[in-house]
């Protein structure tokens, strides 16, 4: 290798063969995949984001959310996330063409998030008490605390916002006050209850179950 | 060829002579990331075990605070020292002098304002939330701007070069120099520029990453350890012949692990298939680089610093490419994916590989740049020591808690609480480890700054081979 541009061009020729080969392919595999028509009830799925919702999508990567969280549910055979009823079925790549940047994360420090809407006992009171005070609702998380993404003010009497958190003991804020979400909490809020792949694609399903064991000596 | 060619001692030192300031430049900039990225870092592992600690600031909050220290150690501290240590070396073993290296420093000062703006933009709220891409936008084009004079330079140096052949050094850091704006302009282009859709984003982001650490920061540990070993042990790489083989297989292979990060993933399977299996044929080049450099080693007196920090490193190369190719199979994979075990993969490629290679060039180069010895050898043995403990402890700690992890979030009835429970003393552990590494960060940026302002010329042989003065450094050590 006395040659520099021996050096030049293989380096060259390698990265150029990885992108093509993993991304481009990637790409053209399925970088058009399109919402799905039920002709049963004429919706296309996945269901767009409500504006509020994408604005909160915008909030959970400032956040760096995805440090902690991951967006997947791997299918039955990989691990228990189904067990854990992280969804009803595995995440499919149709899912997430909804949203305008994906974060699949890659740490499990906390529970996965990708159908945290679907679980009964979220809803946004939950959601908001969780991010102002995690123990008020998950004793003994690590999760930090979002103390500003709320604002703790003095009720207007008889003008108590419709918002204000329904604390009571050791979480309440001191009596006259209220705390409140702000803008920025609403719309993380928005966003974490529109994660909710409920919806079972009939193309998907059908290409990631696996055949029925063939029956034999029957007819 | 093959141990790297000697200069007559005149040339050599005008060739350090002319890498002196922007080498010394880029290496300060990268002690004073590693103190910042090293603090950070400490700060977010510390609220994994008290969450409430710097959480009422928003710019601490943990989500903030771990992406932007991992930020500050790869572009800030890795780029700044890979640079630093690849231009001295390029220049070396081309026989070349860096020419107008006063471009060198201006380009350094930029690239570090765009990292400083990156990371503030980070904490501050502007983030992207893509792994090792979380900087905001407006940053991207200082980065690759200076990053391409400081490219350019290297490139050039190597193409100027007054030497018949070349060497493995030379190869690796061509590669590792030439990679990387590729890698980032695609990535920048396919994220941000004109986005793919879906999930394919995730993918863009795995290519990146895992193009990063493996084409980018490995290559530059071991360009030194291929440089530093037969340098200083005064002896031929065993086996070398295969190095060139070694060197091709690597890069070819390394390029297409990215989709193994995706295993299991609403991804298409052929991405983690061609991952493991590109894992698995890297089994070839890393088998034929141990033999290359541990038999180097072999037998060898290691009194000197740079080859111990070395030899760590080449502990933590072997041990990071055993687990990208675990963490590609599924077996192992169903228990260790998005377990603290992918975080300790990262950390060893680019602490326990990168880093110490790093420190160990720097001890080798600064004296031999500044004309006069370290300040403290204490200071030395500190740093070496509180490395290798950090290092011990924080992979025994990442690699044990993490299976215990993993085995708990595949037992459906294991509550997150008592997740969190079971690992609160090991993420205590955990920070204790980054303490001890602080240490040594701390040690050697006394060390380093306090050398830039001393005289303290070295006379007589009473200190090991990197703190004699110039005419003598070359000589191998006994």
């Amino acid at each position: 290798m006395k040659n520099g541009l021996t050096i030049f061009a293989g380096i060259f020729a390698i990265v150029a063969a990885s992108w093509a080969g993993l991304l481009l392919t990637a790409h053209r595999q399925y970088g058009g995949l399109a919402q799905y028509v039920d002709a049963l009830d004429g919706n296309a799925y996945p269901l767009p984001l409500s504006g509020l919702a994408d604005q909160g999508r915008l909030v959970y990567e400032d956040l760096g959310c995805a440090t902690c969280h991951t967006q997947q549910v791997r299918r039955a055979d990989f691990g228990a996330d189904l067990d854990r009823k992280w969804g009803e079925r595995q995440s499919y790549a149709r899912d997430y063409i909804r949203e305008k940047t994906v974060h699949l994360g890659d740490s499990r420090l906390g529970p996965d998030l990708r159908n945290v809407a679907a679980r009964g006992y979220v809803d946004g009171t939950f959601l908001y008490k969780l991010l102002y005070a995690p123990h008020s609702v998950a004793p003994g998380t690590n999760m930090p605390a979002y103390p500003f993404l709320f604002d703790v003010r003095r009720v207007n009497p008889g003008q108590a916002s419709p918002l204000a958190l329904p604390f009571t003991g050791r979480f309440a804020p001191p009596a006259g006050s209220e705390v409140v979400p702000t803008r920025r909490a609403v719309a993380l809020a928005a966003y974490l209850l529109s994660l909710k792949d409920t919806y079972d694609y009939p193309v998907e399903r059908a290409k990631n179950t696996p055949p029925a064991p063939e029956k034999k000596g029957e007819h | 060829m093959n141990s790297p060619a000697q200069p007559n001692r005149s040339e050599q030192m005008e060739i350090d002579a002319s890498a002196k300031w922007p080498v010394l430049v880029l290496f300060g900039s990268a002690v004073v990331w590693l103190i910042l990225g090293g603090a950070l870092q400490l700060i977010a592992a510390i609220q994994l075990h008290t969450p409430s600690f710097l959480a009422d600031c928003e710019w601490f909050t943990h989500g903030r605070v771990a992406p932007a220290a991992q930020n500050a150690l790869v572009y800030g501290w890795g780029f700044n020292s890979a640079l630093g240590f690849g231009l001295w070396l390029m220049a070396r073993l081309s026989f070349a002098s860096l020419r107008h290296g006063g471009w060198l420093i201006v380009a350094a000062k930029f690239w570090n304002l765009g990292v400083l703006l990156g990371v503030a933009g980070i904490m501050t709220g502007a983030s992207t939330s893509f792994e090792l891409l979380e900087m905001p936008r407006f940053v991207t084009l200082l980065l690759l701007g200076s990053y391409g004079l400081m490219g350019a330079w290297l490139v050039t140096t190597f193409t100027l070069r007054n030497t018949e052949n070349t060497y493995a050094s030379q190869w690796y850091l061509f590669g590792a120099v030439f990679s990387f704006p590729w890698l980032y302009t695609l990535a920048q282009v396919m994220l941000f520029t004109a986005p793919v859709r879906g999930t394919l984003q995730a993918v863009v982001d795995a290519w990146y990453v895992s193009g990063l650490y493996g084409l980018g920061f490995v290559p530059v540990a071991l360009a030194a350890a291929y440089y530093f070993l037969p340098k200083i042990l005064g002896r031929p790489v065993a086996n070398y012949y295969l190095a060139p083989t070694a060197f091709w297989w690597l890069f070819f292979a390394t390029a297409f692990t990215g989709g193994s990060r995706l295993i299991g993933g609403p991804v298409p399977a052929w991405l983690a298939t061609t991952g493991a299996v590109a894992n698995f044929f890297l089994i070839v080049p890393v088998v034929i680089i141990a033999l290359n450099l541990f038999g180097t080693l072999r037998g060898a007196a290691t009194g000197s610093v740079t080859v111990r920090f070395i030899r760590w490193s080449l502990f933590a190369f072997l041990a990071a490419s055993l687990l990208n190719f675990a963490l590609s199979l599924r077996g192992f994979a169903i228990t260790a994916q998005f377990t603290l075990i992918t975080a300790l993969r990262d950390w060893l490629l680019l602490y326990g590989c990168f880093s110490t290679a790093m420190f160990g060039a720097a001890y080798f180069i600064v004296p031999r740049l500044t004309g006069h010895a370290w300040r403290s050898s204490a200071l030395i043995t500190a740093h070496l020591g509180a490395t290798a403990l950090g290092l011990l402890l924080i992979t025994a700690t990442l690699g044990w808690a993490g299976w215990e992890q993993g085995r708990m979030l595949n037992h459906a009835a294991t509550s997150f609480t008592d997740i969190t429970k079971a690992l609160t003393p090991w993420f205590t552990a955990y920070s204790v480890g980054l303490m001890l590494l602080t240490i040594g960060h701390l040690a050697f940026f006394v060390n380093f700054f306090w050398s830039l302002g001393a005289r303290c010329p070295v006379t007589g042989d009473a200190t090991p081979a990197v703190f004699r003065a110039p005419p003598a450094m070359e000589v191998p050590s006994a």
